[in-house]
């Protein structure tokens, strides 16, 4: 548990006054933005006042693009042992490597926790300026609690992703790719079986009357976590990593 | 001509055409998933429909496919330190442009790719008639400018900054707003955005027929907004390649 606490901490201060949160505070905005924009233009068919406005807050940018932004981060947090030799000092450090992969991953998963407390602080923040009165829907909880469940799962992957392929674009690609797949997936009832759909499903994006059934979804998320999180492990361990 | 030959040597294996063939093949794929049945009325507008629904699919991943291409030719320099090294061998503005090509002859080869997957495809789904060729000319050169407009902002950023978090952001946001764009059609100053050039230089427009649920395409005549939006594509590429030519050869090694 020490050595988990101290590969937080590292991580953390990896990460010191690097500006990679710019993109989780402002692709957020422009979501939020274009949608109250959308919502307040089509008030005579979106009559559904939070509903309406989180169908509108929320298509964009859960499908399209916070799997991709996911993967933007995931890639930082790996690029920063891509580079310059320090797959050496990192992988020598005295601790078990799943405890230097936990230090990443956790990173990760208070990115999400953050970037989904700016997303419903917006959209509350919307939603009041655009003279919706009623009260603040409390399934919201629910929406940010299960998105921040299904953006781990995001991280799992997008994490084992940017470990096994060096590039620092090439799985943000994957991940723009696997959000537009997400939405098909969605579409056809697969959403559950496709680790990407999580995170707009958790999320209700476009559908926030959607009924989810919270066990089957955890089961999944879970599931997807920890084969994720085995295979990134086995990788360290079995994988030579050449540092360059 | 020697360096755009060692920008080819020092891409070798690092898998860039294969990454460029998989997201296009994604845009095949949407493609096929989306028209995959057509109606009679959508078979009889088909090749129309095409051309409209194209710059759409365009403004969403092409901002983003253009970061991960610029990226992954700027990065090979950064990863290796080497600009001080290849500055005293040929000229900073001869590394800049061989950047500029080798990403082009990417992107040339990319929509000429999408372009006869158009055509098969739509003669697959047979399509009413033969398409247009010289409004689908007219696509496949304005995609190209759109594109290489974006392609040089990508690559000067990716040049110009070590961490790729900035050019790779930039290029998500750029996607979101040229989505965002699209929605926007009753207004008219899509083209002061570089990612809005896809949709203010759409010449077939679409009106829905809520009663019928049919769509019916049409060639746009170009207003004066249009030749703006046009303008403003070419005055993009120029602008990026200029600026970031500047910015390039300047800079301190």
């Amino acid at each position: 548990m020490n050595s988990i606490i101290k590969t937080i901490r590292t991580e953390r201060i990896k990460l010191k006054r690097s500006p990679v949160w710019l993109a989780f505070f402002a692709l957020p905005i422009i979501s939020a933005f274009f949608g109250t924009f959308n919502y307040l233009n089509n008030l005579e068919l979106l009559k559904s006042e939070w509903y309406s406005l989180w169908s509108q807050h929320s298509l964009f940018l859960c499908y399209f693009f916070m799997p991709a932004l996911i993967g933007t981060y995931c890639s930082y947090l790996w690029r920063l042992e891509h580079t310059r030799h320090n797959w050496n000092s990192f992988l020598t450090a005295p601790v078990p490597i799943f405890a230097l992969y936990l230090g990443k991953l956790v990173q990760a998963a208070i990115m999400i926790v953050l970037s989904n407390i700016w997303i419903f602080l917006l959209f509350y923040l919307c939603g009041r300026l655009s003279g919706i009165q009623s009260a603040f829907p409390v399934a919201a909880l629910e929406w940010f609690v299960c998105g921040v469940i299904g953006g781990i799962v995001i991280c799992c992957l997008q994490l084992l992703m940017s470990l096994v392929i060096r590039s620092f674009a090439v799985p943000i690609g994957i991940g723009l790719v696997g959000g537009i797949g997400g939405l098909l997936a969605t579409s056809k009832g697969w959403g559950l079986n496709y680790p990407y759909s999580l995170y707009s499903m958790g999320m209700r994006a476009n559908k926030p009357q959607m009924e989810l059934d919270l066990m089957t979804f955890g089961i999944h998320a879970m599931g997807y976590i920890i084969v994720f999180i085995v295979l990134s492990v086995f990788y360290l361990h079995e994988h030579e990593m050449a540092a360059g | 001509m020697k360096t755009l030959k060692m920008e080819f040597y020092k891409i070798k294996r690092r898998k860039i055409g294969l990454t460029m063939c998989a997201l296009m093949a994604v845009q095949f794929l949407w493609l096929i998933w989306a028209f995959r049945n057509p109606s009679e009325s959508e078979r009889l507008q088909g090749w129309l429909g095409t051309l409209y629904s194209m710059p759409l699919i365009n403004s969403i991943m092409m901002p983003t496919i253009m970061a991960v291409l610029a990226s992954r030719l700027a990065d090979v320099e950064h990863k290796g330190n080497t600009y001080k090294q290849l500055e005293t061998l040929r000229t900073a503005s001869s590394l800049f442009h061989a950047k500029v090509f080798c990403g082009l002859i990417f992107i040339v080869l990319m929509f000429v790719a999408q372009f006869t997957f158009l055509i098969l495809f739509g003669h697959y789904l047979r399509y009413e008639g033969q398409p247009d060729i010289g409004y689908y000319l007219r696509y496949l050169l304005l995609s190209l400018i759109c594109t290489f407009a974006l392609y040089l902002l990508q690559l000067a950023l990716s040049m110009l900054f070590f961490n790729q978090m900035v050019p790779l952001v930039v290029g998500l946001c750029g996607s979101m707003l040229g989505l965002i764009l699209m929605y926007l059609y009753n207004w008219n100053f899509r083209f002061l955005f570089p990612w809005g050039g896809y949709i203010s230089t759409m010449f077939v427009g679409a009106d829905w027929d809520q009663n019928t649920r049919i769509m019916t395409y049409y060639y746009m005549e170009t207003t004066e907004n249009g030749f703006l939006g046009h303008g403003f594509i070419v005055l993009w590429m120029i602008l990026f390649y200029v600026v970031g030519r500047i910015l390039f050869t300047r800079r301190e090694v």
